[in-house]
Protein backbone atom coordinates (compact mmCIF):
# COMPACT_ATOMS: atom_id res chain seq x y z
CA UNK A 1 0.00 0.00 0.00
CA UNK A 2 0.99 3.79 -0.96
CA UNK A 3 1.50 6.02 2.61
CA UNK A 4 0.76 8.98 1.48
CA UNK A 5 3.66 10.07 4.42
CA UNK A 6 3.81 13.84 2.84
CA UNK A 7 -0.04 14.24 2.85
CA UNK A 8 0.17 13.27 6.27
CA UNK A 9 2.94 15.52 7.39
CA UNK A 10 1.14 17.88 5.85
CA UNK A 11 -1.66 17.45 7.99
CA UNK A 12 -0.05 17.10 10.99
CA UNK A 13 1.62 20.80 10.60
CA UNK A 14 -1.54 22.42 9.84
CA UNK A 15 -2.92 20.57 13.24
CA UNK A 16 0.13 21.57 14.89
CA UNK A 17 -0.59 25.07 13.72
CA UNK A 18 -4.23 24.90 14.86
CA UNK A 19 -3.73 23.69 18.39
CA UNK A 20 -0.79 25.96 18.88
CA UNK A 21 -2.75 29.29 17.48
CA UNK A 22 -5.91 28.44 20.48
CA UNK A 23 -3.44 27.64 22.87
CA UNK A 24 -1.83 31.40 22.58
CA UNK A 25 -4.62 33.15 21.57
CA UNK A 26 -6.76 31.92 24.34
CA UNK A 27 -3.34 32.89 26.77
CA UNK A 28 -3.31 36.21 24.92
CA UNK A 29 -7.58 36.97 25.21
CA UNK A 30 -7.03 35.80 29.10
CA UNK A 31 -4.42 38.77 29.51
CA UNK A 32 -6.02 40.93 27.28
CA UNK A 33 -9.69 40.88 29.26
CA UNK A 34 -7.80 41.60 32.15
CA UNK A 35 -6.96 44.07 31.49
CA UNK A 36 -9.19 45.63 29.61
CA UNK A 37 -11.08 44.93 32.40
CA UNK A 38 -8.83 46.99 34.54
CA UNK A 39 -8.42 49.89 32.36
CA UNK A 40 -12.33 50.20 32.06
CA UNK A 41 -12.24 49.89 35.97
CA UNK A 42 -9.55 52.52 36.48
CA UNK A 43 -6.92 50.21 38.07
CA UNK A 44 -4.13 48.76 36.65
CA UNK A 45 -4.81 44.64 36.15
CA UNK A 46 -1.97 42.07 36.36
CA UNK A 47 1.43 44.27 36.67
CA UNK A 48 3.99 41.61 38.40
CA UNK A 49 4.81 39.00 35.93
CA UNK A 50 6.98 40.69 32.94
CA UNK A 51 6.27 44.11 30.93
CA UNK A 52 2.51 45.09 32.13
CA UNK A 53 1.77 41.72 33.03
CA UNK A 54 2.25 40.08 30.21
CA UNK A 55 3.07 36.69 30.96
CA UNK A 56 0.56 36.46 33.46
CA UNK A 57 -1.62 33.79 31.44
CA UNK A 58 2.03 31.88 31.02
CA UNK A 59 1.72 31.61 35.09
CA UNK A 60 -1.65 30.68 35.60
CA UNK A 61 -1.15 27.63 32.86
CA UNK A 62 1.96 26.60 34.52
CA UNK A 63 -0.27 27.00 38.06
CA UNK A 64 -2.89 24.75 36.68
CA UNK A 65 -1.14 22.30 35.15
CA UNK A 66 0.38 21.53 38.29
CA UNK A 67 -3.15 21.50 40.03
CA UNK A 68 -4.67 18.61 41.55
CA UNK A 69 -7.83 17.18 39.62
CA UNK A 70 -10.71 16.96 41.65
CA UNK A 71 -13.62 14.59 41.35
CA UNK A 72 -16.42 15.98 43.59
CA UNK A 73 -18.04 12.82 44.96
CA UNK A 74 -21.44 11.65 43.76
CA UNK A 75 -20.63 12.69 40.26
CA UNK A 76 -21.30 10.66 37.43
CA UNK A 77 -17.72 10.15 36.57
CA UNK A 78 -17.85 9.15 33.29
CA UNK A 79 -20.16 12.25 31.96
CA UNK A 80 -18.12 14.29 34.59
CA UNK A 81 -14.95 13.44 33.06
CA UNK A 82 -16.22 13.24 28.88
CA UNK A 83 -17.84 16.90 29.28
CA UNK A 84 -15.08 18.88 28.92
CA UNK A 85 -13.55 17.21 25.25
CA UNK A 86 -17.30 17.75 24.15
CA UNK A 87 -16.71 21.81 25.13
CA UNK A 88 -12.84 21.56 23.71
CA UNK A 89 -12.54 19.57 20.60
CA UNK A 90 -15.74 21.70 18.86
CA UNK A 91 -13.87 25.04 19.47
CA UNK A 92 -10.92 23.59 17.84
CA UNK A 93 -12.48 22.13 14.75
CA UNK A 94 -14.20 25.05 13.86
CA UNK A 95 -10.42 26.52 12.90
CA UNK A 96 -10.67 24.08 9.84
CA UNK A 97 -12.81 26.65 8.14
CA UNK A 98 -11.06 30.08 9.48
CA UNK A 99 -9.96 31.94 6.61
CA UNK A 100 -6.87 33.62 7.66
CA UNK A 101 -5.79 34.32 4.05
CA UNK A 102 -6.47 33.65 0.71
CA UNK A 103 -4.26 30.78 0.57
CA UNK A 104 -3.97 30.23 4.26
CA UNK A 105 -6.85 28.11 5.52
CA UNK A 106 -6.48 24.81 6.84
CA UNK A 107 -9.69 23.62 4.33
CA UNK A 108 -11.89 25.36 2.56
CA UNK A 109 -15.02 23.06 2.41
CA UNK A 110 -17.75 24.22 0.34
CA UNK A 111 -19.83 24.08 3.31
CA UNK A 112 -17.51 26.45 5.43
CA UNK A 113 -20.24 28.61 7.27
CA UNK A 114 -22.87 26.12 7.84
CA UNK A 115 -19.61 23.94 9.47
CA UNK A 116 -18.95 26.53 11.84
CA UNK A 117 -22.28 26.95 13.67
CA UNK A 118 -23.00 23.07 13.56
CA UNK A 119 -19.52 21.92 15.18
CA UNK A 120 -20.09 24.96 17.64
CA UNK A 121 -23.72 23.77 18.17
CA UNK A 122 -22.21 20.63 19.55
CA UNK A 123 -20.91 22.10 22.42
CA UNK A 124 -24.20 22.60 24.28
CA UNK A 125 -23.83 19.03 24.87
CA UNK A 126 -20.83 18.84 26.63
CA UNK A 127 -21.92 21.99 29.00
CA UNK A 128 -24.91 20.08 30.08
CA UNK A 129 -22.93 17.31 30.75
CA UNK A 130 -21.13 19.10 32.91
CA UNK A 131 -23.85 20.26 34.70
CA UNK A 132 -25.62 16.96 34.96
CA UNK A 133 -22.54 15.19 36.07
CA UNK A 134 -21.18 17.37 38.60
CA UNK A 135 -23.98 15.83 40.69
CA UNK A 136 -24.12 19.63 42.32
CA UNK A 137 -27.66 21.96 42.38
CA UNK A 138 -25.72 25.03 41.21
CA UNK A 139 -23.74 23.48 37.99
CA UNK A 140 -27.23 21.54 36.55
CA UNK A 141 -28.97 25.07 36.80
CA UNK A 142 -25.93 26.88 35.22
CA UNK A 143 -26.25 23.93 32.52
CA UNK A 144 -29.73 23.88 31.91
CA UNK A 145 -29.65 28.06 31.39
CA UNK A 146 -26.71 27.96 29.33
CA UNK A 147 -28.80 24.70 27.07
CA UNK A 148 -31.85 26.94 26.91
CA UNK A 149 -30.06 30.32 25.71
CA UNK A 150 -27.71 28.88 23.19
CA UNK A 151 -30.82 26.79 21.33
CA UNK A 152 -32.86 29.85 21.54
CA UNK A 153 -29.79 32.48 19.93
CA UNK A 154 -29.08 29.81 17.76
CA UNK A 155 -32.18 30.52 15.41
CA UNK A 156 -31.73 34.66 15.08
CA UNK A 157 -28.04 33.28 14.36
CA UNK A 158 -28.50 31.05 11.49
CA UNK A 159 -31.15 33.56 10.24
CA UNK A 160 -28.92 36.21 10.22
CA UNK A 161 -25.72 34.28 9.13
CA UNK A 162 -28.66 33.76 6.14
CA UNK A 163 -28.77 37.18 4.68
CA UNK A 164 -24.96 37.29 4.30
CA UNK A 165 -25.34 33.81 2.31
CA UNK A 166 -28.28 35.47 0.17
CA UNK A 167 -26.10 38.43 -0.50
CA UNK A 168 -22.72 36.17 -1.34
CA UNK A 169 -24.67 33.06 -3.30
CA UNK A 170 -22.35 30.90 -1.36
CA UNK A 171 -21.56 29.18 1.79
CA UNK A 172 -18.03 28.70 1.69
CA UNK A 173 -15.82 31.28 3.99
CA UNK A 174 -13.25 31.97 1.17
CA UNK A 175 -16.52 32.79 -1.30
CA UNK A 176 -18.42 34.87 1.11
CA UNK A 177 -14.32 37.39 1.54
CA UNK A 178 -14.10 37.19 -2.31
CA UNK A 179 -17.79 38.27 -2.57
CA UNK A 180 -17.22 41.08 -0.51
CA UNK A 181 -14.38 42.53 -2.92
CA UNK A 182 -16.48 45.19 -4.45
CA UNK A 183 -17.16 46.54 -0.51
CA UNK A 184 -17.77 45.42 2.79
CA UNK A 185 -21.27 43.63 3.32
CA UNK A 186 -21.25 45.78 6.47
CA UNK A 187 -22.25 48.51 4.11
CA UNK A 188 -25.51 47.15 3.08
CA UNK A 189 -28.39 48.20 5.07
CA UNK A 190 -30.40 44.79 5.16
CA UNK A 191 -26.85 43.52 6.16
CA UNK A 192 -25.91 45.98 9.07
CA UNK A 193 -29.33 44.70 10.50
CA UNK A 194 -27.97 41.10 9.82
CA UNK A 195 -24.78 42.31 11.69
CA UNK A 196 -26.71 43.32 14.76
CA UNK A 197 -28.52 41.06 15.54
CA UNK A 198 -26.02 38.49 14.72
CA UNK A 199 -23.51 40.43 16.97
CA UNK A 200 -25.78 39.71 19.95
CA UNK A 201 -27.16 36.32 19.40
CA UNK A 202 -23.63 35.42 18.83
CA UNK A 203 -22.58 37.25 22.43
CA UNK A 204 -25.26 34.88 23.74
CA UNK A 205 -23.87 31.88 22.09
CA UNK A 206 -20.68 32.46 23.61
CA UNK A 207 -22.45 32.85 27.73
CA UNK A 208 -21.05 36.62 27.89
CA UNK A 209 -21.98 39.14 29.86
CA UNK A 210 -25.04 40.93 29.49
CA UNK A 211 -25.53 37.45 28.57
CA UNK A 212 -23.86 35.42 31.62
CA UNK A 213 -26.91 34.46 33.40
CA UNK A 214 -25.39 30.41 32.91
CA UNK A 215 -22.42 31.63 34.98
CA UNK A 216 -23.86 34.26 37.10
CA UNK A 217 -21.33 34.28 39.69
CA UNK A 218 -23.35 36.39 42.55
CA UNK A 219 -26.28 33.58 42.16
CA UNK A 220 -25.06 30.23 40.69
CA UNK A 221 -20.74 29.89 41.34
CA UNK A 222 -19.53 29.45 38.74
CA UNK A 223 -22.47 27.79 36.55
CA UNK A 224 -21.64 24.56 34.93
CA UNK A 225 -17.88 24.48 35.72
CA UNK A 226 -17.86 24.95 39.54
CA UNK A 227 -16.92 21.23 40.03
CA UNK A 228 -14.58 20.92 37.87
CA UNK A 229 -10.29 21.85 38.52
CA UNK A 230 -6.93 21.88 37.18
CA UNK A 231 -6.68 20.78 33.71
CA UNK A 232 -10.24 20.01 33.43
CA UNK A 233 -11.07 23.30 34.17
CA UNK A 234 -8.69 25.11 32.05
CA UNK A 235 -10.24 23.17 28.93
CA UNK A 236 -13.70 25.07 29.70
CA UNK A 237 -11.63 27.95 30.20
CA UNK A 238 -9.60 27.72 27.39
CA UNK A 239 -12.79 26.72 24.81
CA UNK A 240 -14.70 29.83 26.21
CA UNK A 241 -11.93 31.89 24.65
CA UNK A 242 -11.67 29.89 21.89
CA UNK A 243 -14.93 30.20 21.02
CA UNK A 244 -15.13 33.76 21.73
CA UNK A 245 -12.13 34.28 19.10
CA UNK A 246 -14.65 32.01 16.50
CA UNK A 247 -17.27 34.93 17.15
CA UNK A 248 -15.25 37.65 16.15
CA UNK A 249 -13.70 35.82 13.53
CA UNK A 250 -16.69 34.93 12.07
CA UNK A 251 -18.04 38.59 12.23
CA UNK A 252 -14.90 39.87 10.66
CA UNK A 253 -15.30 37.15 7.70
CA UNK A 254 -18.68 37.51 7.28
CA UNK A 255 -19.23 41.25 7.65
CA UNK A 256 -16.15 43.40 7.52
CA UNK A 257 -14.18 41.18 4.56
CA UNK A 258 -12.27 38.63 6.08
CA UNK A 259 -8.25 39.27 5.21
CA UNK A 260 -9.55 41.85 2.29
CA UNK A 261 -7.46 44.32 2.97
CA UNK A 262 -4.78 46.85 1.22
CA UNK A 263 -0.77 47.56 1.66
CA UNK A 264 -0.54 44.70 5.00
CA UNK A 265 -0.73 40.67 4.38
CA UNK A 266 -3.99 39.09 4.51
CA UNK A 267 -3.30 37.46 7.86
CA UNK A 268 -2.48 40.93 9.51
CA UNK A 269 -5.80 42.24 8.78
CA UNK A 270 -7.39 39.25 9.48
CA UNK A 271 -5.89 39.51 12.90
CA UNK A 272 -6.74 42.53 13.34
CA UNK A 273 -10.06 42.85 12.22
CA UNK A 274 -11.00 40.19 14.43
CA UNK A 275 -9.23 41.60 17.90
CA UNK A 276 -10.94 44.66 17.03
CA UNK A 277 -14.05 43.16 17.42
CA UNK A 278 -13.07 40.99 20.32
CA UNK A 279 -11.78 44.15 22.13
CA UNK A 280 -15.49 46.01 21.51
CA UNK A 281 -17.08 42.83 22.73
CA UNK A 282 -15.25 43.13 26.18
CA UNK A 283 -15.52 46.95 26.09
CA UNK A 284 -19.56 45.92 26.33
CA UNK A 285 -19.06 42.89 28.36
CA UNK A 286 -17.09 45.53 31.25
CA UNK A 287 -19.96 48.74 30.55
CA UNK A 288 -23.31 46.23 30.81
CA UNK A 289 -25.01 44.59 33.85
CA UNK A 290 -26.26 41.18 33.07
CA UNK A 291 -29.86 40.33 32.17
CA UNK A 292 -32.29 38.07 33.72
CA UNK A 293 -33.52 34.99 32.62
CA UNK A 294 -36.70 35.91 30.94
CA UNK A 295 -35.90 38.68 29.94
CA UNK A 296 -32.96 36.82 28.03
CA UNK A 297 -35.55 34.74 26.44
CA UNK A 298 -38.03 36.96 25.72
CA UNK A 299 -36.06 39.02 23.51
CA UNK A 300 -34.39 35.74 22.03
CA UNK A 301 -37.98 35.05 20.84
CA UNK A 302 -40.63 37.74 20.61
CA UNK A 303 -37.64 40.74 19.42
CA UNK A 304 -34.39 38.66 17.46
CA UNK A 305 -36.00 36.07 15.90
CA UNK A 306 -39.33 37.68 13.99
CA UNK A 307 -36.64 40.44 12.99
CA UNK A 308 -34.56 38.60 11.49
CA UNK A 309 -37.29 36.63 9.75
CA UNK A 310 -38.13 39.75 8.31
CA UNK A 311 -34.64 41.31 7.12
CA UNK A 312 -34.76 37.27 5.92
CA UNK A 313 -37.73 38.44 3.31
CA UNK A 314 -36.85 42.04 2.70
CA UNK A 315 -33.13 41.05 1.67
CA UNK A 316 -34.94 38.27 -0.49
CA UNK A 317 -37.14 40.79 -2.24
CA UNK A 318 -34.07 42.81 -2.83
CA UNK A 319 -32.55 40.49 -4.65
CA UNK A 320 -35.44 39.26 -6.68
CA UNK A 321 -35.71 43.11 -7.66
CA UNK A 322 -32.09 42.80 -9.09
CA UNK A 323 -32.57 40.27 -10.61
CA UNK B 1 -6.13 6.43 3.42
CA UNK B 2 -10.04 7.10 2.89
CA UNK B 3 -10.16 3.41 3.49
CA UNK B 4 -8.44 3.29 7.15
CA UNK B 5 -10.31 5.92 8.21
CA UNK B 6 -13.85 4.48 6.73
CA UNK B 7 -12.93 1.40 9.01
CA UNK B 8 -11.94 3.30 12.00
CA UNK B 9 -14.86 5.70 12.05
CA UNK B 10 -17.13 2.40 10.81
CA UNK B 11 -16.06 0.09 14.01
CA UNK B 12 -16.40 3.16 16.43
CA UNK B 13 -19.92 3.54 15.26
CA UNK B 14 -20.47 0.58 15.95
CA UNK B 15 -19.23 0.31 19.51
CA UNK B 16 -21.01 3.54 20.22
CA UNK B 17 -24.75 2.26 18.48
CA UNK B 18 -24.14 -1.15 21.34
CA UNK B 19 -23.13 0.82 24.05
CA UNK B 20 -26.35 3.07 23.39
CA UNK B 21 -28.56 0.76 23.94
CA UNK B 22 -26.60 -1.98 26.60
CA UNK B 23 -26.04 0.79 29.30
CA UNK B 24 -28.27 1.01 32.05
CA UNK B 25 -28.24 4.91 32.66
CA UNK B 26 -30.15 6.62 30.36
CA UNK B 27 -28.33 9.95 30.32
CA UNK B 28 -25.37 7.51 29.51
CA UNK B 29 -27.04 6.33 26.91
CA UNK B 30 -27.93 9.96 25.43
CA UNK B 31 -24.42 10.44 25.31
CA UNK B 32 -23.50 7.28 23.11
CA UNK B 33 -26.42 7.71 21.17
CA UNK B 34 -24.96 11.64 20.58
CA UNK B 35 -21.30 9.78 19.81
CA UNK B 36 -22.76 7.33 17.30
CA UNK B 37 -24.76 10.23 15.13
CA UNK B 38 -21.11 12.03 15.23
CA UNK B 39 -19.65 9.15 13.72
CA UNK B 40 -22.33 8.78 11.46
CA UNK B 41 -21.46 12.53 10.11
CA UNK B 42 -17.67 11.59 10.11
CA UNK B 43 -18.75 8.85 7.60
CA UNK B 44 -20.48 11.43 5.88
CA UNK B 45 -17.51 13.56 5.45
CA UNK B 46 -15.29 10.61 4.30
CA UNK B 47 -17.80 10.22 1.72
CA UNK B 48 -17.06 13.44 0.38
CA UNK B 49 -21.00 14.44 1.32
CA UNK B 50 -19.64 17.74 3.28
CA UNK B 51 -23.55 18.95 3.35
CA UNK B 52 -25.16 15.76 4.52
CA UNK B 53 -22.47 15.32 7.10
CA UNK B 54 -22.73 19.26 8.48
CA UNK B 55 -26.66 18.98 8.68
CA UNK B 56 -25.99 15.67 10.45
CA UNK B 57 -24.49 17.04 13.47
CA UNK B 58 -26.83 20.59 13.03
CA UNK B 59 -29.54 18.77 13.65
CA UNK B 60 -29.54 15.56 14.83
CA UNK B 61 -26.69 16.44 17.69
CA UNK B 62 -27.51 20.03 18.04
CA UNK B 63 -31.01 19.88 17.89
CA UNK B 64 -32.55 16.39 18.75
CA UNK B 65 -29.71 15.28 21.02
CA UNK B 66 -30.19 18.75 23.01
CA UNK B 67 -34.10 17.71 22.88
CA UNK B 68 -33.80 14.61 24.58
CA UNK B 69 -31.29 15.33 27.35
CA UNK B 70 -34.38 18.05 28.37
CA UNK B 71 -37.18 15.52 28.28
CA UNK B 72 -34.55 13.51 30.62
CA UNK B 73 -33.77 16.11 32.90
CA UNK B 74 -37.57 17.39 32.62
CA UNK B 75 -39.56 13.96 33.03
CA UNK B 76 -39.95 13.50 36.60
CA UNK B 77 -37.00 10.73 38.11
CA UNK B 78 -36.24 9.50 34.78
CA UNK B 79 -32.93 10.50 35.02
CA UNK B 80 -33.01 9.55 39.29
CA UNK B 81 -29.70 6.88 39.14
CA UNK B 82 -32.31 4.64 41.08
CA UNK B 83 -34.40 3.96 38.36
CA UNK B 84 -32.42 1.70 35.30
CA UNK B 85 -33.67 1.23 32.27
CA UNK B 86 -33.82 -2.47 31.62
CA UNK B 87 -34.81 -4.14 28.29
CA UNK B 88 -37.25 -7.11 28.98
CA UNK B 89 -37.86 -8.05 25.88
CA UNK B 90 -34.28 -8.37 24.34
CA UNK B 91 -35.14 -11.83 22.52
CA UNK B 92 -38.28 -9.81 20.09
CA UNK B 93 -36.30 -6.84 19.59
CA UNK B 94 -33.06 -9.37 18.57
CA UNK B 95 -34.93 -10.99 15.97
CA UNK B 96 -37.00 -7.54 14.98
CA UNK B 97 -33.34 -6.36 14.33
CA UNK B 98 -32.48 -9.54 12.45
CA UNK B 99 -34.51 -9.04 10.42
CA UNK B 100 -34.05 -5.84 9.38
CA UNK B 101 -30.60 -6.12 9.12
CA UNK B 102 -31.45 -8.91 6.64
CA UNK B 103 -33.90 -6.90 4.57
CA UNK B 104 -30.79 -4.47 4.16
CA UNK B 105 -28.45 -7.54 3.03
CA UNK B 106 -30.73 -8.43 0.67
CA UNK B 107 -31.53 -4.59 -0.64
CA UNK B 108 -27.34 -4.18 -0.96
CA UNK B 109 -26.62 -7.47 -2.45
CA UNK B 110 -29.83 -7.41 -4.84
CA UNK B 111 -28.35 -4.09 -6.64
CA UNK B 112 -25.67 -3.15 -8.98
CA UNK B 113 -24.40 0.18 -7.06
CA UNK B 114 -21.93 0.69 -9.49
CA UNK B 115 -23.90 1.52 -12.04
CA UNK B 116 -25.96 3.47 -9.92
CA UNK B 117 -23.35 6.02 -8.84
CA UNK B 118 -22.60 9.56 -9.85
CA UNK B 119 -19.19 10.55 -10.94
CA UNK B 120 -17.65 12.83 -8.14
CA UNK B 121 -18.62 16.26 -8.72
CA UNK B 122 -21.58 15.27 -10.97
CA UNK B 123 -24.05 15.71 -7.77
CA UNK B 124 -26.74 18.71 -7.70
CA UNK B 125 -25.05 20.55 -4.80
CA UNK B 126 -26.50 23.02 -2.32
CA UNK B 127 -27.73 25.08 -4.95
CA UNK B 128 -29.96 22.20 -6.72
CA UNK B 129 -30.84 21.04 -3.89
CA UNK B 130 -32.20 24.34 -2.82
CA UNK B 131 -34.00 24.76 -6.38
CA UNK B 132 -35.17 21.31 -6.34
CA UNK B 133 -36.78 21.86 -3.33
CA UNK B 134 -38.70 24.90 -3.74
CA UNK B 135 -40.03 23.65 -7.20
CA UNK B 136 -39.55 20.47 -7.97
CA UNK B 137 -40.61 18.86 -4.42
CA UNK B 138 -42.60 22.25 -3.24
CA UNK B 139 -45.69 20.53 -2.29
CA UNK B 140 -43.87 17.43 0.04
CA UNK B 141 -41.58 20.34 1.29
CA UNK B 142 -44.55 22.45 2.10
CA UNK B 143 -46.41 19.42 3.34
CA UNK B 144 -43.52 18.44 5.91
CA UNK B 145 -43.81 22.27 7.14
CA UNK B 146 -47.36 21.90 7.87
CA UNK B 147 -46.86 18.66 9.80
CA UNK B 148 -43.98 20.29 12.04
CA UNK B 149 -46.15 23.23 12.54
CA UNK B 150 -49.11 20.76 13.32
CA UNK B 151 -46.83 19.17 16.06
CA UNK B 152 -45.46 22.59 17.32
CA UNK B 153 -49.04 23.85 18.17
CA UNK B 154 -50.19 20.35 19.73
CA UNK B 155 -46.81 20.41 21.83
CA UNK B 156 -47.72 23.60 23.37
CA UNK B 157 -51.13 22.80 23.43
CA UNK B 158 -50.44 19.68 25.43
CA UNK B 159 -47.69 21.49 27.47
CA UNK B 160 -50.00 24.13 28.35
CA UNK B 161 -50.48 24.68 32.11
CA UNK B 162 -54.17 24.53 32.78
CA UNK B 163 -55.41 27.68 34.58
Amino acid sequence: MNFPVQELLKLAAKGGFVLGFVAVSAMFLIWLERKVSAWIQNRKGPMMTGPQGAFQSVADTVKLLLKENIVPSGADFFIWWLAPFFVAIPAVMAFVCMPFGPHHIVYDLNVGILYICSITSVSVLGIFMAGWGSNNKYSLLGGMRSAAQIISYEVPLLLSVLVVVMEAGTVSMQGIVHAQEPGWFILKPNVMVAFLIYLISATAEVNRVPFDIPEAESELVAGYHTEYSGMKFAMFFVAEYTNFFIISATTATLFFGGWLGPWAPSPVWFLLKAYGIVFFLMWVRWTLPRLRMDQMMTFAWKVLTPLALVNVLVTGWFLVRKG
Amino acid sequence: MTETVFYIIAVSLCVFAVLSVTVKDVFHSAVWLALALLSVAGIFLSLDAAFLGVIQVLVYVGGIMTLFIFAIKLTARIGDRSIRQVSQQSVCGGIVSAGIFGVFLIIIYANQWNDMMLPPGQGIGLNGLGKALLTTYALPFEFISVLLLAALVGAIVIGKVKQ
